[in-house]
């Protein structure tokens, strides 16, 4: 590619980078209604973030459960408890993973955050109430009680030929139960009972026993989905009874948030001014690539179903915008240090992508094993953490290794090696490193590059494309490099190794 | 900018290394004996939040003129804490206690703290929540002195505010169960012990078996260290507390990793440069330990400004969670600059010393030794 072609190209790149950043960061800040530009109730994506109980608040409700005469203290108190883990189950099967439910006595107090009318609990949990199965006869009759919902391991609407349905999925036990009953019961009515009323009576057409049924009777979406709910609150092992619910603030206050979203902004301007001190146009070049990151991280953490912010959370976000610009800093070490080593500037850049790959790959592999291991392991709250960990850790993949290169590269076409100081880059001098002697030094660079040819990392990982496309290049300009067998700047003065790593200025002398 | 190193052999020092974060633990458990000795109960060791240990809410009706602002909620707030730490009320409850329940237990055990205060409901219905403690179950394993407590808080209350028949649900009352159960902390925990089992499999395959192991006891180090801070500085522990524990351990291992990755590379060129001479650890690895101390100063520097100025605009509950965060920061650091090298140094010094004699006296030990022999 000639120069000026690929400064177009770069110029383009940059542009491109550049409007997408700035897009991205005012659409984070700008909330638009009502048809100016003509968009309507676009609402700043990161206000879309859901947050937990110590940030926004939410509502609570209190139920009670009655002991049945039936049942001894230590089997209600099982029964609670698996009350206590349903009602947390289905919250968290609906996102809600920072909900809480705790049990005392005969009550339970569910707090769902980040909702502000408390009767959007019982949209999330139903009322709970009590079903049963009896055969219908007729409007006045009541039969006796053949199966309840405790038998029913899930509900849910399925979508079939057009119509939506309610799916029942019976515990094992349930499902013989319920083969039973409806064999018995072909060609009559199955009447569903919530809180003792009719809710419906389907005629029975056959005695079914694959564990599952379907119930259909003209339902919109939203009916069958209120039914389903309806249905597994009343699979719950107690009758339970709302006494009590309202509205609840946020227990840290809105001043947490506030602190959170300012340590955020500060602590990315810091970031930049930081990288940009101690790298120069390699750090503008990650400060770029960072924000990019804040960007597309809040965004996912605000489309992603199962986060909900903490106080744990945000400290997590806040740290890995300090954690994100790692990898950079890891290549960026090795660029220098290749550079000193005596490379010129797209040869050390070139070298220093691939030879921190290694170190990039097997330090994230490991978060990523931790990030895995606790949102599989983890009960609610350690589970959402774990995929905000994850989601963190392959954005800042994706931004340290494939745009903060596509920006250095882009930035490095427009300068020669005259510029190197701009990327604060500087021959090596003999004390830099921790080795004793120059001629040490040197000897390692020699003995590591008759390492290299058989020293590839194999790509791991959620971002093995971008890494692989990431090597193949590396070798690609790598085999120039390992096929010159010493710089050639060396070769001006074979004999005269500190002259090397001050070539920097007697090249200025010359010029 | 640049980074002046010493020409001292860092990770040889490691008898300093050790010595520091032993001292730090073994503060810890003195403060932690201190504190469960004065109380006599193990549990008050550390301060557990609510979230594990449960506790009793108090409602009150106060409508929206008199709590509707930050500042008349802190107010309100101020007021019912000084009834939850009341001397007298605690004395009572304590002589009571004695009297009914033949229980013995020191004032200060019956002193409510308050672990967290929320709004609720609106306009003139607006209420205060406020959550506090329970008393130990040490003294009181079935709440009846709790419940004792609560009735008296309660009158206190009602008299404070002027409970009348006519408004006699102003101040209500009520128990709640811990929201973070055991099972929360046991998966916690569990997921801790299963993350580290498969990072150290993990380092193992990609490095050695030395460096797995010194990267574990790394991680392990950076656990015990917040612990101990947490226990010296009475810091809550509770869910967030775990989760910080978690995130740590899961940063902390990236700076090992990339020393351990620095070592693995000198230790091939060193082979390659002497293929006959056997390996100094401890030299390559201070040398891959200064190669790599600038990339570990400034990752922790740009990690630490977020939290920091966190810490610095926070109200007094987010800093009692960011400071075991920023400890933990350092300590992953320090694990991973002076423990984990020197250890890898030590265990790797030994095997190489076995691996030696094992090679005199005739046995096979594998390629490097035989390439040592040629």
């Amino acid at each position: 590619m000639t120069n000026k072609k690929s400064r177009a190209l770069s110029i383009a790149v940059l542009t491109i980078f550049s409007i997408v950043v700035v897009l991205g960061c005012v659409f984070a800040f700008v909330s638009l209604d009502d048809g100016q530009l003509g968009i309507r109730n676009y609402v700043a994506y990161p206000k879309l973030i859901k947050l937990g109980l110590d940030l926004s608040g939410g509502a609570y409700a209190e139920y009670t459960a009655e002991q049945p005469e039936d049942m001894t203290d230590e089997e209600f108190n099982a029964a609670i408890e698996g009350t206590r883990r349903s009602l947390e189950d289905l919250l968290f099967g609906k996102g809600y993973t920072e909900a809480q439910v705790s049990s005392y006595g005969n009550t339970i107090r569910v707090e769902v955050p980040d909702i502000d009318d408390p009767e959007r609990i019982f949209d999330l949990v139903g009322r709970p109430s009590s079903l049963e199965f009896k055969e219908y006869t007729s409007e006045d009759t009541v039969n006796e009680t053949l199966m309840t919902g405790e038998e029913i391991a899930n509900a849910g609407v399925v979508y079939n030929n057009g119509a939506y349905l309610v799916a029942l999925e019976f515990t094992s036990e349930g499902a013989e139960k319920f083969a039973d009953i409806t064999a018995d019961l072909v060609g009559k009515k199955l009447g569903i009972y919530v809180n003792g009323e009719l809710l419906m009576a389907p005629n029975v057409n056959e005695a079914i026993s694959g564990g599952t049924c379907t119930i259909e009777g003209d339902f919109t979406y939203d009916e069958a989905y209120d039914l389903a709910v309806q249905i597994q609150a009343g699979s719950f092992p107690l009758d339970l009874k709302m006494t009590n619910s309202n509205t609840i603030s946020a227990t840290l206050g809105d001043s947490a948030l506030k602190a959170g979203i300012i340590a955020g902004l500060v602590g990315l301007a810091l970031i930049v001014v930081y990288m940009c001190a101690f790298y120069g146009l390699m750090g503008v070049s990650a400060s770029m690539a960072l924000i990019y990151y804040a960007c597309t991280y809040v965004f996912f953490l605000a489309v992603f179903p199962w986060v909900q912010l903490t106080l744990a959370g945000i400290a997590g976000v806040l740290l890995s915008i300090g954690m994100a610009v790692d990898a950079n800093v890891i290549i960026f070490e090795r660029i220098k240090e290749e550079y000193g080593s005596g490379r010129n500037m797209i040869n050390a850049t070139t070298i220093g992508f691939k030879r921190s790959l290694g170190a990039i790959i097997d330090g994230n592999v490991t978060t990523i094993i931790g990030a895995i291991v606790l949102m599989i392991v983890g009960t609610s709250t350690i589970r959402g953490f774990g995929i905000t960990l994850l989601i963190g850790i392959v954005l800042s993949l994706f931004s340290s290794l494939v745009v903060t290169r596509v920006l250095l590269k882009s930035i490095m076409s427009f300068h020669d090696e005259r510029h190197a100081k701009f990327y604060m880059l500087r021959r090596r001098e003999a004390d830099d490193i921790g080795f004793d002697t120059i001629e040490n030094a040197e000897a390692v660079d020699e003995a590591r590059r008759a390492e290299e040819a058989d020293a590839i990392p194999l790509p791991v990982g959620p971002d093995a494309d971008a890494v692989l496309e990431l090597q193949e290049e590396a070798v690609e300009n790598g085999a120039t490099i390992t096929a010159e067998p010493v710089p050639a700047k060396q070769k001006q003065q074979p004999n005269n190794p500190r002259r090397k790593y001050k070539s920097r200025r007697t090249k200025g002398g010359t010029r | 900018m640049k980074i002046k190193m010493t020409k001292k052999n860092i990770a040889k020092m490691y008898k300093i290394w050790f010595v520091i974060p032993a001292v730090i633990i073994l503060a810890a458990m003195i403060v932690f004996a201190g504190f469960a000795i004065a109380d006599r109960d193990i549990n008050s060791g550390m301060n557990i939040g609510t979230d594990f240990a449960g506790g009793s809410i108090v409602t009150i009706v106060l409508g929206e003129d008199v709590i509707g602002t930050d500042a008349g909620l802190g107010a309100e707030l101020d007021k019912i804490v000084a009834v939850l730490q009341d001397d007298e009320i605690a004395q009572q409850v304590v002589d009571r206690a004695l009297e009914e329940y033949e229980i013995t237990l020191p004032i200060e055990a019956v002193k409510a703290d308050v672990s967290y205060s929320q709004r609720s409901d609106s306009g003139a219905n607006m209420s205060i929540i406020v959550k506090y403690d329970n008393i130990s179950s040490t003294y009181d394993p079935d709440n009846s002195v709790t419940n004792l407590r609560n009735e008296l808080i309660e009158a206190r209350l009602e008299e404070m505010y002027e409970v009348t028949e006519d408004n006699a649900s102003m101040v209500t009352m009520s128990n709640i169960g811990a929201t973070a159960s055991q099972e929360m902390v046991k998966s916690a925990i569990l997921a801790l012990v299963i993350s580290l089992a498969l990072i150290l499999v993990y380092v193992v395959i990609r490095f050695e078996p030395w460096s797995g192991i010194a990267a574990v006891v790394a991680l392990c180090h950076d656990v015990a260290i917040m612990l101990a801070f947490t226990i010296m500085f009475r810091i809550q522990i509770n869910s967030s507390f775990i989760a910080a524990m978690i995130t740590i351990v899961a940063y902390s291992i990236n700076n090992t990793i990339v020393i351990f990755d620095r070592v693995r590379e000198n230790n091939k060129a060193e082979l390659k440069l002497k293929p006959n001479a056997a390996l100094d650890n401890f030299e390559i690895c201070d040398r891959s330990l200064k190669q790599t101390m600038t990339r570990c100063v400034n990752t922790t520097v740009t990690t630490l400004f977020a939290i920091v100025i966190f810490a610095i605009l926070g109200a007094a509950s987010v800093r009692e969670f960011a400071l075991p965060v920023i400890f933990g920061l350092f300590a992953g650091f320090y694990s991973s600059v002076f423990i984990s090298p020197a250890l890898y140094s030590l265990m790797k010094n030994a095997s190489d010393r076995r691996k030696a004699k094992k090679r005199a006296s005739g046995t096979f030990v594998g390629q490097k030794s035989q390439a040592q022999k040629d």
